[in-house]
């Protein structure tokens, strides 16, 4: 009676939903299995995240000139209010946004096109084109952002230097041109990434079907648009997905970008926000801000991809 | 695209590894007591000490050849506030920080409102004597010591003497009114030519208002006061503003390349900076070498000259350390010992705080870079007339960042000095109020 009641427990607490309350003999042995992966999952991914929330609700208490150890004292949400009230992180909230919003959809377009030209028939010397797209990627994105911030300082970037040849005054790092520099950065760096997991979605395409589109005349264009493109879909969804998750945790292009122009904000981002806090040894503002930014990262992938999928086509 | 967090959290993971590591190795902490006792084998203490200054591992070898029972081991980190305070910091909360900690006079009230740092008053008492009065305030904190002075940090025009002389000015610029006349006549010489830089370090700029007496901080009984925006340090935005706006001022980043390779090139002409940014422009700009000259800060009154102070730091005790009488014996050991006196100036270009060292053999040699000049003569001189009012604030870290953005703004025109000023002011008391410090001014 007793182990029926434990057995059915346990089945109900697996949050598996269809796995059946088995047979107690099965139950040790998937435990076994499964603790080299939840283990670690539990102490490096939950604990984390779940410490981060606890200390997003507390604040620090001290009193008078403050020079004596603080307490901790819970705060509830003030924390966040705090964080959603301050109108720099409100702005570093909207940046990522715009700067993902422009940025995203014109490097997978990119991406998708240069994926379609190396997959195409009559292109030549696939392999060193595939290579030379990938290259940036495989650079560490501090080394690739600080490759950058030289060609973009003032009084240093040859960039500018060759636009007063032409009688341009280009200012790479004012106010109006940070976005679209730090853009350009992340575009260098993350298009032939994903040019990559578009190409290799391609690759699994069957040549038949572009063989039968040929013989009932459809061109290489028509191919590529109306048999290609609908079919690397899924590839399209996820590396938009990763790029949407990427643009929100923004940091490494703004924060060498600073060095070199001192009007980058330290607020630029949400995380070099938040990383300012812990600088400024506000642990609970910053746990409070990283959670948001958690938050509207995952509000985000998760509504671009019921989006995608109420459009009907099945991923 | 998950990746681009993936450097991030490298350097993460790297820094946790690091104070792991450096726990295991320090003396210990108050939470966990076996560290401390692991700390301490056979009779010797082993004392961890992080800090930044080239020259302090000269000093802490020496420390250690002539004190075999406290052997101290320094680990670089990034300069404070490079990072350097957030891993102190840091590991700090963590209850793993090192017994002794380079921090700034700046820093050192937001290491105390942190509970950062361990009360060494009873250890230290001996010590005050060997100090210059002020230098001692900067230690001590609602009347604890958290810690020993190390040096000062008077201020002074470093500048091209041979391009100065190019462009006509025959004198170095004794006060503020003529530091803007030479401003104006370089300029107009040749529009590419710079007399200084306005960069957007702010405890650089802190050193000009410092010297205009325009404190930020006060306590009145057990309240904070914030005059970051008061009436005199709108004058002194008022000046800086009027250059820029005229664009007489190069506006490198502080300590930046492009800064050097303008002053390499004969672009910019002068800094105004304090005693430890001579050698940096010794080793940063070998172009000119022998040409460039040290004189004293331009005042606002040349009648009364007042000057300022940019740095200078503390060798601090940090919470939890099981070794905090040994820990001060290294730090005032450090700041007054003659060998390390002479090795923090030679090699950190330190300006001493301990008044034996202000007589030290090394501050009387000629620098070749600076055309034999001996400098410090000029920093000497100084000395007994930088105001001693000055008090920092507990949540300067913030302020600073602030201050920096504002200045970085306000350089490429962004924003104004006073409008700066005015969100610094705003920023900081929202901040203090946000870390339970009780604060007026608004």
């Amino acid at each position: 009676m007793t182990t029926a009641l434990r057995e059915r427990a346990a089945g109900r607490s697996k949050a598996t939903g269809a796995a059946r309350p088995g047979r107690r003999r099965r139950g040790r042995p998937v435990a076994l299995f499964l603790a080299p992966f939840l283990v670690p999952f539990a102490a490096l991914y939950l604990a984390p995240i779940g410490y981060t929330v606890y200390q997003s609700l507390f604040r620090m208490h001290r009193s008078g000139l403050g020079l004596t150890a603080p307490t901790q004292v819970f705060a509830g949400l003030s924390n966040y209010a705090t964080a959603l009230g301050d109108a720099d992180f409100r702005g570093s909230l909207l940046r990522v946004l715009l700067i993902g919003l422009v940025q995203v959809p014109l490097m997978l377009l990119f991406a998708l096109g240069l994926a379609l030209l190396l997959d195409a028939k009559t292109t030549l010397f696939k392999r060193f084109f595939r290579l030379a797209f990938f290259l940036p990627y495989a650079l560490p994105g501090v080394v690739g952002a600080i490759m950058w911030s030289y060609l973009v300082a003032p009084g240093l970037s040859p960039i500018s230097a060759a636009a007063r040849h032409l009688g341009l005054h280009l200012d790479l790092t004012s106010n109006a041109m940070l976005a679209p520099t730090i853009g350009n950065m992340l575009t260098w760096g993350w298009t032939g990434y994903n040019m990559l997991i578009i190409y290799s979605a391609l690759q699994a395409i069957p040549a038949e079907l572009s063989e039968a589109a040929t013989m009932d005349g459809c061109s290489a264009f028509g191919i590529a648009w109306r048999i290609k493109v609908p079919l690397v879909r899924p590839a399209l969804v996820l590396t938009t997905v990763f790029s949407i998750i990427g643009t929100a945790q923004l940091y490494n292009e703004p924060a060498i970008l600073h060095n070199v122009a001192p009007n980058l904000p330290s607020t630029y981002t949400p995380i070099y926000a938040a990383y300012d806090a812990v600088n400024a040894n506000n642990f609970n503002a910053a746990a409070a801000e990283s959670v948001i930014l958690a938050l509207l990262a995952f509000v985000l992938s998760f509504g671009f991809l019921k989006l995608v999928q109420r459009k009907g086509a099945a991923l | 695209m998950k990746a681009r967090s993936r450097s991030l959290a490298a350097a993460t993971v790297a820094l946790a590894a690091a104070m792991v590591a450096s726990g295991c190795s320090s003396s210990g902490s108050g939470a966990n007591d076996s560290a401390a006792a692991a700390g301490s084998s056979g009779g010797v203490v082993k004392l961890d000490f992080w800090g930044w200054a080239p020259g302090y591992d000269q000093s802490v070898a020496a420390f250690n050849r002539t004190h075999p029972n406290i052997q101290v081991t320094f680990d670089k980190t990034a300069s404070g506030s490079k990072g350097g305070y957030t891993k102190m910091l840091t590991a700090a909360k963590a209850g793993n920080a090192p017994c002794l900690a380079q921090v700034g006079y700046e820093t050192l009230p937001s290491f105390a409102a942190a509970g950062a740092l361990t009360d060494v008053t009873k250890f230290a008492a001996t010590a005050q004597a060997q100090f210059a009065h002020w230098t001692w305030k900067q230690v001590t904190i609602g009347g604890q010591t958290y810690g020993i002075p190390v040096d000062t940090a008077p201020m002074a025009l470093m500048y091209r003497k041979d391009l100065f002389a190019k462009y006509g000015i025959t004198t170095a610029p004794v006060t503020w009114d003529e530091y803007a006349a030479d401003a104006a006549k370089v300029h107009a010489a040749d529009p590419s030519v710079y007399l200084g830089d306005f960069g957007n370090d702010a405890y650089n700029y802190a050193g000009l208002a410092w010297q205009a007496g325009a404190g930020w901080f006060g306590t009145s009984g057990d309240q904070w006061q914030v005059s970051v925006n008061s009436a005199g340090n709108q004058k002194v935005a008022g000046y800086w503003q009027g250059l820029l706006d005229k664009k007489l001022l190069k506006t490198d980043p502080s300590y930046d390349p492009s800064l050097y390779s303008d002053m390499a090139a004969g672009k910019v002409l002068s800094d105004v900076n304090a005693v430890w940014d001579a050698p940096i422009i010794a080793s940063s700009v070998k172009d000119g070498a022998g040409q460039w000259a040290v004189a004293p800060m331009p005042v606002w009154d040349a009648a009364n000259p007042v000057y300022g102070n940019d740095g200078g730091s503390a060798t601090a005790i940090l919470k939890g350390c099981g070794h905090a009488k040994e820990a001060t014996e290294f730090a005032t050991w450090m700041s007054t010992d003659a060998d390390s006196v002479s090795n923090l100036i030679k090699v950190t270009g330190i300006y001493p705080a301990a008044t034996s060292g202000l007589s030290n053999a090394t501050l009387s040699a000629p620098d070749p870079f600076y055309g034999g000049q001996t400098i410090f003569d000029v920093f000497k001189a100084e000395t007994s007339h930088i105001n001693t009012d000055w008090q920092w604030g507990p949540t300067m870290t913030q302020t600073s960042t602030d201050l920096g953005d504002g200045l970085g703004q306000a350089g490429t025109g962004g924003t104004t000095l006073a409008n700066m000023l005015a969100g610094v002011q705003t920023k900081t008391v929202a901040g203090m109020k946000q870390q339970g410090l009780s604060v007026s001014g608004s």
